[in-house]
């Protein structure tokens, strides 16, 4: 990503608000399918988290990849579940609501203080504009 | 160095692309959700930069805005590329950028009138 200097905290605010709507895109698809027990390969979904990263300099975020989460998947006792095992469980996503609506939380503060950051430097480039009337 | 005597002109032409830029932007922003589309921007401070830098007269009025495709950004599936976040920060860059060059336009016209009103 390239910055220049005026802009920079412009396109860094961006490149959070940017990392932040992925997050909550992938809280969505964990939400939706915490109860997907088949992924369309057999076997239940497991839930996606967004690795972050940045540059050595000052450059803002950078989504680097989506992650699998590899813990177990919960077994739940179903025997008339057609999908059960023959000792009656059935195994589903490793997906844990209250766990995602934390990260909900979280996503959506961090995007708001994204915003909030934007914001404030856009009235620091007008105030300094002002100085020019 | 700057090679033009002529503040306005420069101005004129620094805002004539910065409209064109905005103009980019919607349409970037109209088209967030066609198929295919890649966003397009408008190349002009690079343009005026190697104008300024070359040895020849400098004319403002042959400097030309390029709109180009800079293919940077992801692609989604259905082969878009607008990101309305990008948009968004490109907006608000265009829209500082275009109010310094009104207010440094505004303030050649105050300095005009304050020569002409001298010994008044």
């Amino acid at each position: 990503m390239e910055i220049d200097n005026f802009f920079g905290p412009i396109d860094i605010a961006i490149s959070g608000i940017k990392a932040q709507g992925k997050q909550l895109e992938l809280i969505s698809s964990n939400v939706a399918n915490a109860r997907t027990v088949d992924d369309g390969k057999g076997v239940p979904y497991r839930r996606l988290e967004a690795a972050l990263k940045y540059d050595d300099e000052i450059g803002g975020v950078e989504v680097d990849k989506i992650e699998t989460d590899m813990s177990d998947f919960l077994r739940i006792y179903d025997p008339g579940n057609p999908q059960a095992d023959k000792d009656g469980y059935i195994a589903m996503p490793n997906v844990n609501l209250p766990q995602e609506m934390i990260n909900l939380n979280i996503a959506t503060r961090v995007y708001q203080v994204n915003v909030a950051v934007l914001k404030r430097y856009q009235r620091m480039v007008d105030n300094t504009l002002e100085l020019l009337r | 160095m700057s090679k033009t005597d002529s503040i306005i002109e420069l101005i004129d032409v620094g805002i004539k692309a910065e409209s064109l830029r905005q103009k980019a932007i919607a349409n970037n922003v109209a088209n967030l959700q066609t198929p295919g589309y890649r966003r397009i921007d408008v190349k002009f401070e690079e343009v005026l930069a190697k104008s300024l830098d070359s040895s020849d007269s400098v004319n403002l009025s042959e400097i030309e805005p390029e709109v180009y495709q800079p293919k940077k950004t992801p692609v989604k599936p259905n082969g878009n590329d607008v990101n309305l976040e990008t948009e968004v920060g490109a907006m608000i860059k265009n829209s500082l950028r275009h109010k310094t060059f009104i207010r440094l336009l505004s303030k050649r016209y105050k300095q005009m009138e304050m020569a002409i009103n001298v010994g008044r």
